[in-house]
């Protein structure tokens, strides 16, 4: 009773659960135009996960997926594809969008399907060692393309599976999640996993199910995480938060009435790309004034990968900002010292040279990290 | 799509929630909480007193508050400068001793008393304005000593001459009328208070030594920095606070005829308390007349109410004193937190039903990209060139955030000057017959630049309407401006409920604050003529010059006002269902009309606007830079006829020069095109359209003298 009168005050003083703030870029997160400034790279369709496969970036877009910095077509499969993961013994495992995850060979042929379930709506995977693989699913209510819908309708829907790789059998880890977008194997064998509209990272028992916070209240979506050559972590966060968004969040009825008559490329959502038509929702202050948008009006879309160290504190960070083209960052990898980010909202994969920015920095002396 | 209910609609079209923030945007609200103090003391005593409301104790009661209230007055003049005056008292009680001395003892006549009383009273009063005003001693410490010296007087005055006092008694009829008669059923006392009332009311409010005395109250030192005299102010104050105390003094004597050495005693800690409780601040700079009659009526109906009731001695203070804690506590909250409850609920969005908007997929309204070729002149030298216009000479023109008029020359226009200076925001602008510029300016009014660049105003204000809470008779927002062929001048004010920079607030909104006002140079009058549109914005005299066209721009519609002929007054929508917000409008050359949509609506903003209370919250909630706003970034012009069937259109689809675009100008087969948020303008070669038409020679014809034109 008490509760509910509270929650009912802080509803109508925008207090507590009902404050609508959103944790400020700053420290390391301080904005940079590091991810909009990267020398070009390879245009695409939608590119979404990028893996290490044979000591080269391989990544998914569409129904195909690419090998290596000259974009040689590695493999065509008959639907979308959702996820990746590779094996330490090099096996390649692939999600599809009908729900199918099948193991390809080194030549791009379909070595096994997965017997098991239909499984829809996978956001990552991860081999926890050569037979079993872990599969995040991020809503078992929404599909994949509707991601934002599954955040409008506050879904915990998500879970992690174990399958078995040969058998096909599966086990359930963990359910109600929150839109488990990224899977990572620690070095010691434990699991991380990105909870996206939690905006945290958590530590999962495989053995349990039990979720413990690492890192939490992130100022955007957390998707895909790659390990660092030294020790730490790469994340990919895919939209941005807002206070617009969060406010939203907390307005059943707008929401509802929004998400039945308005086309969902236009709701007031997190997008993975913005500012191409003029029936996106706009904001206040992204109007463009003297011919300029600010870099740090709000925005709807955003590219931002993230270093953490391997106690998930955050060393830097790489931003495209309010009008850029390198929005809606999915996934990351690491090559010696290339850093690989696909971004699916501006259609382009590219590496940034992380010695040279090394370097570079050290020159100049700027920009704390 | 999904409606709104039929009791929602009817609900937010009966309910006026706009009025509360405007009523508490009203200084007068200051006294609400006073006044309902006021009703519940008056119900509380009125029902423990029998008899409370008979007419005699009425005019028991009314006869001391003539007393008491001048006595509140003399304290709150000098609270409103920031001092204090505690010798009120005594003061009080030596204005009543000397009445009685001098008609008494002295046997002067009551013409020569009367004015004696007052001025000695008053000289108490400047002793203490010297000694504050000029010598800047604090004013609780001289005024306490004051009280202190004066009371010491009274007493050794009375010592001396209180036996030969009692013995002779005075008597006159005028005596008798102040003490015991009256006017009509009010006593004397009350009369004498409310001509002071009034003119201390007036002088407060309505004149300039009431202002300068505020001013010093809120900001001693800023008054002396704007150069008001702030000595002699506060003398004049503790000066005329004694004077009032003489009156008080005079009407007590009338009253009861004797002197005592409790006279006045502790008056002037009900003065005190009167003052706060009916909202005078402590601490200057913020107080009224009424609020001291209030305070005073309170305090007046408690002491005499605790009497009446029979509570023991001590009561009757402590009531009082509890009271002035109480006042002190909400003075101080309420100045604290009325900001922020203004603030709170001024906005107040209401419900629209947006109309399921025209395709922009097919027919006229298709999507182009005919303004990505566009041609751009005066990049960085202008910024905010809301509306451009370009005269007989093919000089271009336009208004800057700056304040200035710049021109630019032909034929390339790459050099540009300041053509005129009026301040403000220029918006909207015109030529008339003689070839002034008439320019709307937001902020300030409806201004004229004549052709020696001489800048004169020509309004910036109307007629105040009957049921308004705002003060709407200045123009806050006049937007833009077409002539008729009569000369009058038709302009629109988008909103007058906030200010021209608060435009976005309005639109969320989304309410009829606007209106249409008309400008009469045959007898210089101004008077509005439509009222409660939405967001008002272009106006254009129709080719036939019988009407005025105009855009509402959050109602995304454009509607013809018949200014003369047989349908004069009527109004009727031209053009709906609009996909984007229409600005200004403005002549082509082919007997048809430009009208500049200034952004398009978003379908996520159409759903909101069917809930006002959603976007009540948004504006609480979060900061103005985030709110959902009609999508501006997108420039588009379209082309219209007088049978409202739109005829073509021309997009910067992705705004990269022109977003935007709050008006355009057709001139000799180019048109030019400003926007408000733009540092540029931008012109575009029309195909199919007269090579050799102005705008300006369509309403008045060839200029006939080519003069003295700089």
């Amino acid at each position: 009773m008490i509760q509910m009168i509270k929650s009912r005050l802080d509803q109508f003083l925008g207090r507590g659960q009902a404050a609508v703030t959103v944790p400020s870029l700053d420290g390391a997160l301080k904005p940079n135009n590091l991810l909009e400034d990267a020398p070009a790279g390879i245009e695409g369709d939608a590119p979404d996960n990028i893996v290490l496969f044979k000591g080269q970036p391989l990544w998914s877009e569409g129904s195909r997926l690419f090998l290596g910095r000259d974009k040689t077509l590695f493999s065509q499969v008959e639907s979308d594809v959702t996820a990746l993961a590779v094996s330490r013994t090099g096996d390649l495992a692939v999600a599809l969008l009908n729900g199918d995850i099948c193991l390809l060979d080194d030549s791009g042929l379909r070595k096994k399907k997965l017997d098991g379930p239909v499984i829809n709506c996978v956001t990552a995977m991860v081999f926890a060692d050569p037979e079993t693989l872990i599969v995040a699913i991020g809503s078992t209510q929404n599909s994949i393309a509707d991601w934002a819908r599954d955040l409008l309708e506050q879904r915990t829907s998500g879970q992690l599976l174990a399958l078995d790789v040969i058998s096909g059998s599966s086990r359930i880890i963990a359910e109600n999640l929150a839109y488990p977008a990224g899977l990572l194997m620690k070095a010691d064998g434990s699991l991380i996993m990105s909870e996206a509209w939690r905006c945290r990272l958590s530590e999962v028992d495989m053995t349990n199910g039990q979720v413990i916070p690492v890192m939490e209240d992130l100022p955007a979506y957390p998707g895909r995480i790659a390990a660092s050559v030294d020790g730490g972590y790469w994340l990919a966060l895919f939209a941005p938060r807002s206070p617009l968004i969060e406010f939203i969040l907390r307005e059943p009825v707008y929401r509802k009435a929004m998400m039945e008559e308005v086309d969902p490329e236009f709701w007031v959502a997190p997008a993975l790309k913005s500012g191409y038509s003029f029936h996106e929702p706009m904001q206040g202050g992204a109007l463009k004034q003297m011919g300029i948008l600010k870099p740090w009006a709000p925005t709807r879309s955003y590219g931002l990968v993230i270093e953490v160290d391997d106690r998930f504190v955050p060393k830097q960070s790489f931003h495209s900002r309010a009008g850029g083209k390198r929005h809606g960052a999915t996934s990351v990898l690491m090559q010696d010292k290339w850093l690989w980010v696909t971004s699916k909202g501006g259609g382009e994969t590219f590496s940034i040279d992380l010695g040279q920015m090394l370097s570079s920095r050290r020159v100049n002396n700027d920009s704390p990290v | 799509m999904a409606r709104a209910s039929t009791l929602e609609k009817l609900r937010y079209r009966m309910v006026p929630d706009h009025l509360i923030g405007e009523i508490l945007s009203k200084k007068w609200i200051d006294n609400a909480i006073p006044f309902l103090v006021l009703i519940a003391v008056i119900a509380v005593f009125g029902s423990l007193i029998p008899n409370f409301f008979s007419a005699g104790n009425l005019e028991i009661l009314s006869r001391q508050y003539g007393e008491f209230a001048l006595v509140c007055l003399a304290m709150m003049i000098v609270i409103v400068v920031g001092g204090i005056d505690l010798s009120v008292g005594s003061n009080f009680a030596l204005g009543n001793f000397l009445t009685l001395a001098l008609l008494n003892i002295a046997d002067w006549p009551m013409a020569a008393v009367v004015p004696t009383v007052i001025l000695a009273c008053a000289s108490v009063g400047l002793v203490n304005g010297v000694l504050i005003g000029y010598l800047r001693l604090r004013a609780f410490l001289t005024t306490l000593v004051t009280l202190i010296i004066v009371r010491a007087i009274v007493d050794m005055l009375l010592l001396e001459y209180v036996q030969s006092m009692s013995m002779s008694f005075y008597e006159s009829p005028f005596w008798d009328l102040m003490g015991m008669g009256g006017v009509g059923s009010f006593p004397f006392s009350f009369m004498v208070l409310i001509v002071i009332a009034v003119i201390g009311h007036v002088l407060l409010t309505r004149s300039r030594p009431g202002w300068r005395a505020m001013a010093i109250g809120g900001s001693r030192k800023s008054a002396h920095n704007i150069g008001l005299p702030v000595r002699s102010t506060v003398c004049a104050t503790y000066t005329i606070s004694g004077m009032l105390c003489g009156m008080a003094g005079i009407l007590y004597a009338a009253r009861l005829g004797g002197a005592g050495s409790d006279t006045g005693m502790g008056l002037e800690i009900s003065a005190l308390t009167a003052a706060v409780l009916g909202g005078n601040s402590l601490g200057g700079g913020r107080g009224s007349v009424v609020k001291v009659l209030i305070g005073a009526v309170i305090v007046l109906v408690m002491a005499n109410g605790v009497l009446r009731l029979g509570l023991n001695s001590g009561s009757g203070p402590m009531v009082l004193g509890l009271t002035l804690l109480f006042a002190v506590f909400v003075d101080v909250r309420w100045l604290k937190n009325r900001d922020k409850l203004l603030s709170k609920v001024y906005v107040s969005p209401t419900l629209v039903e947006m109309p399921e908007p025209r395709a922009t997929t097919e027919g006229a309204l298709k999507v182009n990209n005919r303004l990505g070729e566009v041609e751009i002149i005066g990049l960085g030298e202008v910024e905010s060139p809301e509306d451009v216009i370009l005269d007989d000479e093919d000089y271009l023109y336009c208004g800057t955030r700056h304040g200035d008029i710049v021109r630019f020359a032909p034929p390339d226009y790459k050099t540009s000057e300041i053509y005129a200076h009026i301040g403000g925001s220029p918006l909207g602008m015109t030529f008339n017959k003689d070839r002034d510029l008439l320019v709307c300016v937001g902020g300030m009014g409806l201004y004229k630049v004549d052709r020696n660049r001489q800048v004169s105003k020509v309004t910036d204000e109307t007629n105040r309407s009957a049921l308004s809470v705002v003060d709407d008779s200045r123009l806050r927002l006049a937007d833009d401006l077409d002539i008729t062929p009569d000369g009058r001048i038709f302009f629109s004010e988008a909103t007058i409920r906030y200010e021209m920079h608060d435009w976005p607030v309005d639109a969320l909104e989304s309410r009829g604050n606007g209106r249409i006002i008309c400008f009469d140079p045959k007898n210089g009058k101004t008077h509005t003529v439509l009222r409660n549109l939405t967001f008002p914005n272009g106006i254009c005299t129709s080719h036939d010059g019988e009407s005025i066209l105009f855009a509402e721009s959050w109602g995304c519609r454009v509607s013809r006002y018949w200014v003369s002929g047989p349908n004069a007054g009527k109004v009727e929508v031209l053009i709906d269902r609009l996909p984007g917000y229409p600005d200004n409008i403005n002549r082509a050359s082919d007997g048809t009309y430009w009208v500049a949509i200034m952004g398009m609506r978003s379908p996520a903003l159409d759903v909101a606007l069917r809930m006002p209370k959603f976007r009540r919250r948004m504006a609480r909630r979060i900061a103005p830079d985030q709110w959902l706003y009609p999508n501006l970034n997108v420039g588009c012009v379209v082309r219209f006829n007088d049978k409202g069937e739109i005829l073509e259109s021309l997009w910067d689809r992705q705004g990269e020069n022109l977003p935007m675009i709050t008006s355009m100008r057709e001139h000799k087969g180019w048109l030019y095109l400003g926007g408000i948020t733009n540092n540029r303008i931008g012109r575009v070669r029309l195909t199919g359209m007269s090579e050799d038409w102005s705008s300006v020679e369509s309403y008045w014809g060839p200029l006939a003298d080519q003069g003295e034109k700089s």
